[in-house]
């Protein structure tokens, strides 16, 4: 591939036998580029700033399996449908996410609520969801409440631990790898430079 | 309680209570909306859980209406029909345009420039 995404060779843009007319249109092409890695990843760490908003998927390995089990046993499922129901999946969630986050401004308040989302896919038309859902809720609430007492709290973006003075006189062990391969223990000053007998020097070779 | 902690916590409760997509990505996406702050608890837990609702859903009602042409696999065009027929997908119709042959769009093409040099 010479980085030009067009071609004319058909079996390259991979084209299914089927059309359709009216409407917009989209050419198929081969794999797309750069984000996939990221989408199959189960774990969901990832700074917003390394892709485009519109790029953050569910794990489609997460997805499919949701599809398998939903469909008959006997029914399989193209991958390029995987990805497009992944692509739907964030689509979705944006759509239910909107709206509730809309009717939580209007209401002058911050924090967006589970009656918030259950508000917003019945306006969406997804009532059919809420009352499953709640039981849901109920029994996930339950589960928590087990877990060890824990009462529920905002997850939100909240502070770190507040810093004292006290967390700045100690010393910080660090083990370094130096340039030559070895590993050194290195004890790191914050403070003073107090020599502290029985302690190990920095060593600069 | 940290909020690393917290969230651990909603994980272990979500494993084992019946949630197969993960709550932190969800979160992750939620929060790309714009002027979105903070999402309490029981909000990230109903919105994972009803989009798995959803992929049932739509994987559902999508494989029934392609099924009456004797395949037995889901296909994309079995999705774009579902959001072009079904009201509650219709949101879907913007990231699921239906597909064209190569050929033929070409041929289109070539038809627009003859157009041109008439001209």
């Amino acid at each position: 591939m010479d980085g030009d995404s067009s071609t004319t060779d058909t079996t390259q843009l991979g084209i299914t036998g089927e059309y359709m007319t009216g409407g917009t249109y989209v050419l198929q092409t081969q794999d797309d580029d750069g984000d996939e890695s990221f989408n199959d990843h189960e774990d969901g760490n990832g700074s917003k700033d390394n892709f485009r908003e519109q790029d953050i998927y569910l794990p489609i390995a997460n997805v499919a399996r949701i599809m398998k089990n939903a469909i008959p046993q006997t029914g399989k499922i193209a991958k390029d449908a995987k990805e497009c129901v992944q692509e739907c999946v964030s689509e979705f969630i944006s759509f239910i996410t909107s709206e509730a986050s809309e009717r939580c401004h209007q209401e002058k308040r911050k924090t967006i609520n589970g009656e918030d989302i259950l508000f917003a896919m019945s306006t969406l038309g997804f009532d059919m969801y809420v009352e499953p859902l709640k039981l849901y809720l109920q029994k996930f609430r339950e589960a928590m409440k087990g877990e060890k007492g824990i009462t529920p709290v905002t997850v939100s973006e909240g502070l770190g631990e507040e810093l004292t003075d006290d967390t700045f006189t100690g010393q910080l062990p660090a083990g370094l790898i130096t340039a030559d391969g070895q590993q050194q223990n290195v004890m790191v000053y914050t403070t003073s430079y107090q020599q502290i007998p029985g302690v190990q020097q920095i060593q600069f070779s | 309680m940290s909020d690393r902690n917290m969230e651990e916590k909603v994980e272990q409760a979500s494993n084992s209570k019946n949630i197969s997509l993960p709550m932190s990505r969800v979160r992750l996406i939620m929060k790309s909306s714009p002027d979105v702050s903070c999402i309490n608890q029981d909000a990230l837990f109903l919105t994972t859980k009803a989009t798995e609702l959803f992929v049932q859903h739509l994987a559902l009602s999508s494989y029934k209406n392609g099924s009456g042409k004797g395949s037995n696999t889901l296909s994309y065009s079995d999705l774009a029909r579902a959001a072009e027929e079904s009201e509650t997908f219709q949101f879907l119709t913007d990231i699921l345009p239906k597909k064209i042959l190569a050929r033929d769009y070409l041929k289109s093409l070539e038809e627009m420039d003859k157009d041109d040099d008439n001209l």
